[in-house]
């Protein structure tokens, strides 16, 4: 990744292209991001065949509708 | 000092205790790493019998004998080649039990969707170990990747505790494609970039 492109376009490289050492920041904010796409996703839109109910998001949407 | 630097720190209080008493009690290395793949065989029938938290507990405990293994090894100067070929391989034994444990699970359920992710996920995890050693033998390191082990066992057990498996085997198996890719790319470039070998 050239270092003129432009910063979200080196942003996604630096996820997809992975370096960083464990116990990094970029590191914690790799693993915030999952624990987030695993905790808040709604089992229903995943098909969990384990689980089921709206989830956080959902619950959140629920209550703003 | 980072979130997951603090939690590797809190970690490795209890570990420490272990890895004493392995070392008192001078148990071999190589029966640690091969108690550690007993145990994981366990946690794979609670997965496929859908008893995730059992799992979970069974998980920890098998993934506490893969990390001092090699520990106990330095300490009681018990390091050899053959300890770290075995513990790879038996690593790969406990990974694919998983996964298996998983995919029977689901199969029974009638899943087609997540058998085939399941797979998968399995497939690239297992493709995450074998690009590293094979990119190792022609340049000197390849660890670029996100997804390795540590980070797919940390996962498995969140999945189980929570039961959200599902959620956590897209995980696997996104970054793990990205892992393998990642690997291909870098020994690409590195041999790329050497100077051409002298016959």
């Amino acid at each position: 990744m050239r270092r003129n492109a432009p910063l979200p376009a080196r942003v996604l490289w630096n996820a997809f292209y992975w370096t960083y050492e464990r116990a990094s920041w970029q590191y914690d904010i790799m693993v915030i991001a999952i624990l987030a796409f695993v905790w808040l996703t709604p089992p229903d839109w995943l098909g969990d065949p384990m689980a089921s109910g709206p989830g956080p998001i959902g619950w959140l949407l629920d209550r703003l509708r | 000092m980072t979130f997951t630097g603090l939690i590797g720190r809190l970690c490795l209080f209890p570990l420490r205790l272990i890895i004493d008493t392995c070392v008192a009690l001078r148990i071999h290395p190589n029966v640690l790493t091969f108690v550690g793949v007993l145990i994981n065989f366990a946690a794979a029938y609670a997965l496929a019998l859908g008893k995730f938290v059992t799992a979970g507990f069974i998980m920890v405990v098998a993934n506490i004998f893969d990390f001092i293994d090699g520990k106990v090894a330095v300490e009681l100067g018990e390091v050899s080649a053959f300890g770290g070929f075995w513990d790879s391989v038996i690593d790969r034994f406990s990974d694919l039990a998983l996964f298996i444990g998983l995919i029977f699970l689901y199969s029974q359920l009638g899943r087609t969707d997540y058998v085939m992710i399941t797979a998968l996920a399995m497939m690239f995890a297992i493709m995450t170990s074998y690009t590293r050693a094979r990119a190792e033998s022609l340049i000197e390191k390849c660890k670029v990747g996100f997804m390795e082990r540590p980070e797919r066992i940390v996962l498995f057990m969140i999945g189980a505790f929570t039961n959200r498996m599902a959620a956590v085997m897209w995980v696997i198996l996104v970054l793990s494609i990205f892992t393998v890719a990642d690997r291909i790319i870098l020994t690409y470039r590195e041999l790329r970039d050497a100077p051409p070998a002298v016959v």
